[in-house]
């Protein structure tokens, strides 16, 4: 089963980067934390002796967000654009980190994984900026004509005496249909990925193509392994964050257990992409007209174990 | 000629006999009015055709030379309506299409055209151009016992919906339609100096004042619409050609009466111990059938409790189309309308909220039939108290409004805030007429601020006591017209039943203070202090101590402690304080809030380490409920927990954004 060999062939690849996941990690967590420490300091001097805290336990209460009056004030402004901020350049960042993460996913190794890393992160950076662009791009795009205009003709007319539960129904399809062409798209911007990491020449919308020939060349084998990987990454993703959104830890090393839980499972969030990337990378590497390959792949991986690529 | 003769004998054997019970086992109020209306809709003009017999009774000892009525749909024939002039209208607005009531006969018992002898007034503003308020003189006194008949034929063109009352497209919500008589108040009743017509003009922040009437209406429709009103469905009969129905509704009792046709409603029927409830609702609206009948149930279950029964055995509430949502959330007693859209999240209880809100003013205007145009807050504060009260009880304490598990707002948090975080809220008094509230304050002031008045009251005499003054006040004016002076006697007389003379003679200090007045509510702790007593060597006996007593005390670890309170705000309340120390002792006091500031001393083994006043967050006016208390070790749990959760929802987020 090709599909199995590169599930573990990525599995083993994104264990070995794993200090590439970590950097991953603390890069976004470091840049979150430049907005969400002020905040929280801001909020803590504006409760400050107060007990007022007590109506804050079960929910966020307006009746303490409207006391805090003039504070609140100042720091919602500097919240908005902090978050702006944040989005914009947590954006950025991830860009970059995950040029890093492909760069050490690969089994061309002749330098060391942390400079590796690095420089992958680097030079792979304005490339992959647009090829995940065009993917988020091509998403929306597709997203909307595939919902939008069903809908709309569902819709249509006067809604008023449309029967019920046609427009849900309709909504539940799309979303059915878009879940599915979901494992397409990302495939398309991993193999681009996966190709311009190996590729000296930056050039984003070749590896676009390539995404594209690759990906509907190897359909039966890409698509259910980009399937297996969605499936546990968005199970394991949206269970994570809403037991963790809908936790209400209520002591101090509750709190404190919460967020090291937290944190813990963003980590493995991140290894779950990594694992996605490694497998597709795995699955170009087969072709041995990208690079020169192993033909043996699980010898390779043996080596990737032991760390002797 | 005989038919007037007819018409007259009808009137007057009913008159003499009393109105034959269909609705209700006894009248339940004096029925000082009475209507029968055959009406019928024309959905090409948007014009409904009446013919409309009706009476008023001279109840009072006065010799009344006039009567006067309220033609509501005139506030929609121009723009120099004074209802039209407070909206500022602007007619370069194309899609303004206009609405008006015609009159095209008006008639006494006696067939004599009353025509000649009618003007329009505007006794609230001059406006000349108003036409909401018809003068007749009639041809001699009305004595009192008498009774004045009119015969009126007339034409309502529908606006295209707009306030309350309109057409859109073949949707029809169809309000303030038909000559309605004004309440003539003799000296006395509601602390009038001296008898005359209460008939206002129509302002667009504004409701209405009506006697309890009883209501006798057809309504022709075309034969696919489903029609609701206010009254009970007797008959209803297809026309030979098949193309039109007529539908025979009564109402007893009632206010007002309204209807609505559209052919798109779904009706489903439910019941509520002897109340029969039918609701229409878009059809796709379906799957929020159970939400809307929850809620009503809900509030009729809370309101029989804790006010009085509700008398009707029916009633009858509608949730508009999109198309017709400016129908939505309006009262007519055994009438309403909610709000709601196709797609309702469960976690927000909107449709339920306006649901509640526009029943509870069965009770709040229906059946207390305060005077909207001069007391808004008699009904609007009062019901959004209520209101309120209800959708904390049933939906979560903290999530009556919103339930999410993220989010969470409660109804009196909705209406404090609104009035806590109005920049207006101390620009004028809850004595204003509606139509007077400066700078857009209507609302703040008659729905939230008098809410929030109500809850602080609460927050001082109690819960029960607060159902108490309710029932007190349904017992006592229940299908009469109470004043807002009326409901603050009722209070002082339960207030000072159930609590004797703990807050005085009676409580017209509370009310001038915070409804009457422009004051803030506002407590603080200032601080406290710790002082140990060094020199101190011996017992602390009861005379060393102002209240804290402990008897065998070794050497130094005496402490003096003092809780330093402050009233930053005006108004003077009672609150609760309460004092902690640290060896888990804790001190309830009561502070009177006369003076500015107040300091608890306490000489003991163990310090102060919180103060809180009003600790149960009762007195919800308290513009600040920051400053309420002091603590050497605030919790910052809870923020804490937020920040990580934002943190986690953008890591994900960010995740999800790189593919
Ligand atoms: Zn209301």
């Amino acid at each position: 089963m090709k599909i199995l060999t590169h599930l573990r062939s990525g599995a083993l690849r994104s264990f070995k980067a794993w200090k590439g996941v970590l950097v991953v990690w603390v890069l976004i967590l470091f840049l979150i934390s430049l907005l969400a420490l002020p905040v929280k300091s801001g909020f803590k001097s504006m409760i400050g002796s107060s007990m007022v805290s007590e109506l804050l336990t079960d929910t966020v209460n307006i009746d303490v967000i409207t006391d805090l009056g003039t504070g609140m004030g100042v720091i919602m402004p500097v919240m908005t654009i902090g978050l702006l901020l944040v989005l914009f350049f947590g954006f950025l960042m991830n860009v970059f980190v995950t040029g890093g993460l492909f760069s050490i996913l690969g089994s061309n190794n002749d330098s060391k994984p942390s400079s590796r890393f690095f420089a992958g992160a680097t030079s792979n950076f304005w490339s992959f900026l647009i090829i995940i662009l065009t993917t988020l791009a091509m998403l929306m795009v597709t997203a909307s004509v595939i919902g939008g205009i069903p809908i709309m003709i569902v819709r249509g007319g006067d809604a008023g005496t449309a029967e019920p539960g046609v427009v849900g129904k309709t909504v539940k399809i799309v979303l059915i249909i878009l879940a599915l062409m979901l494992p397409l798209f990302l495939l398309v911007a991993d193999y681009a990925r996966a190709w311009q990491v190996v590729h000296e020449e930056k050039k984003p919308f070749k590896a676009i193509g390539f995404g594209f020939s690759r990906t509907f060349r190897t359909l039966s084998v890409s698509y259910p392994l980009m399937l297996i990987l969605v499936a546990f990454q968005t199970g394991f993703g949206a269970l994570a964050a809403s037991k963790l959104l809908s936790a209400k830890p209520d002591t101090g090393k509750a709190v404190f257990m919460f967020f090291l839980a937290s944190q813990i499972l963003f980590i493995i969030k991140i290894l779950l992409r990594a694992w996605r990337y490694g497998s597709v990378t795995s699955a170009m590497e087969e072709v041995s007209d990208v690079i020169e390959v192993s033909p043996d792949q699980s010898v390779r991986d043996a080596e990737l174990l032991q760390g002797q690529v | 000629m005989k038919r007037i003769f007819l018409l007259s004998v009808f009137c007057i054997f009913i008159v003499q006999t009393g109105l034959p019970q269909i609705v209700n086992k006894e009248p339940l109020s004096a029925r000082q009015t009475y209507y029968k209306i055959d009406a019928r809709l024309d959905p090409e003009t948007k014009i409904v055709s009446g013919s409309m017999e009706a009476y008023w009774v001279n109840k009072s000892t006065d010799i009344v030379p006039d009567i006067q009525l309220h033609l509501y749909m005139n506030a929609f024939k121009n723009n120099k309506s004074t209802f039209n002039q407070d909206a500022g209208m602007n007619l370069t607005d194309k899609k303004i299409e206009f609405g008006w009531i015609d009159l095209k006969s008006l008639k006494d018992r006696k067939g004599n055209d009353l025509l000649g002898r009618m003007s329009y007034i505007s006794p609230d503003d001059n406006n000349a151009d108003d036409q909401t308020v018809i003068r007749i003189l009639t041809e001699s006194p009305t004595k009192p016992g008498d009774t004045v008949f009119i015969k009126v034929d007339f034409e309502t063109k529908l606006p295209k919906g707009s306030f309350r009352t309109g057409y859109a497209d073949d949707y029809y919500f169809v309000g303030q339609w038909f000559p309605k008589f004004g309440v003539y108040e003799p000296a006395g009743m509601r602390y009038a100096t001296a008898g005359g017509w209460n008939c206002h003009q129509f302002h667009r922040n504004s409701e209405f004042y009506s006697n309890h009437s009883v209501y006798d209406v057809n309504i022709t429709v075309p034969e696919d619409y489903v029609t609701g009103s206010g009254g009970m469905l007797l008959n209803e009969v297809k026309a030979s050609d098949g193309k039109s129905k007529t539908l025979t509704y009564r109402a007893e009792d009632i206010v007002d009466f309204a209807w609505t046709a559209w052919p798109g409603y779904a009706v489903f029927n439910d019941e509520w111990n002897h109340v029969k409830i039918t609701l229409l609702i878009p059809h796709i609206r379906k799957d929020q059938v159970d939400r809307q009948f929850h809620a009503v149930k809900s509030a009729l279950e809370y309101l029989t409790k804790n006010v009085g029964p509700f008398p009707w055995p029916h009633l009858t509430f509608i949730d508009p189309p999109t198309k017709g949502s400016f129908a939505g959330g309006m009262e007519y007693t055994t009438l309403f309308t909610s709000t709601s859209s196709d797609r309702m999240f469960d976690f927000l209880h909107l449709p339920e909220m306006v649901t509640v809100h526009e029943f509870g003013h069965a009770y709040f205007m229906g059946i207390l039939a305060s005077n909207e145009f001069e007391e808004p807050w008699l009904d609007e504060g009062v019901n959004s108290f209520w209101e309120a009260r209800i959708m904390d009880q049933y939906w979560g304490e903290n999530s009556g409004l919103i339930n999410h598990p993220l989010f969470k707002i409660a109804d009196k948090s909705y209406s404090r805030t609104s009035y806590v975080g109005s920049p207006d809220r101390q620009v004028t008094t809850n004595k204003e007429y509606s139509w007077n509230y400066p700078h857009g304050t209507y609302a703040m002031m008659s729905y939230t601020k008098a809410a929030t008045v109500l809850y602080t009251l609460m927050g001082i005499i109690g819960e029960e006591t607060t159902n108490e003054v309710f029932r007190e006040y349904y017992k006592k004016w229940a299908f009469k017209h109470p004043s807002g002076r009326d409901f603050i006697n009722v209070v002082n007389e339960v207030v000072t039943r159930v609590h004797g003379n703990k807050f005085g003679p009676d409580m017209n200090w509370f009310f001038d203070q915070t409804l009457y007045g422009t004051g803030l509510v506002d407590y603080k702790v200032r601080g406290f202090n710790n002082t140990k007593l060094r020199d101190f060597k011996g017992i602390v006996s009861e005379a060393d101590s102002n209240r804290f007593v402990t008897n065998v005390i070794k050497d130094d670890t005496i402490f003096k402690s003092t809780a330093q309170l402050y009233r930053p705000g005006d108004v003077i309340l009672p609150v609760d304080v309460m004092v902690h120390f640290s060896n888990g002792d804790t001190i309830q006091e009561i502070w009177d809030g006369k003076e500015r500031f107040k300091d608890f001393v306490y000489t003991g083994v163990s310090e102060i380490d919180w103060v809180k006043i009003d600790p149960e967050y009762k007195l919800r006016m308290d513009i600040n409920f920051t400053n309420n208390s002091k603590t050497n070790d605030a919790d910052m749990v809870p923020i804490r927990r937020y920040m990580d959760k934002f943190i986690i929802f953008m890591q994900y987020f960010l995740n999800l954004m790189s593919l």
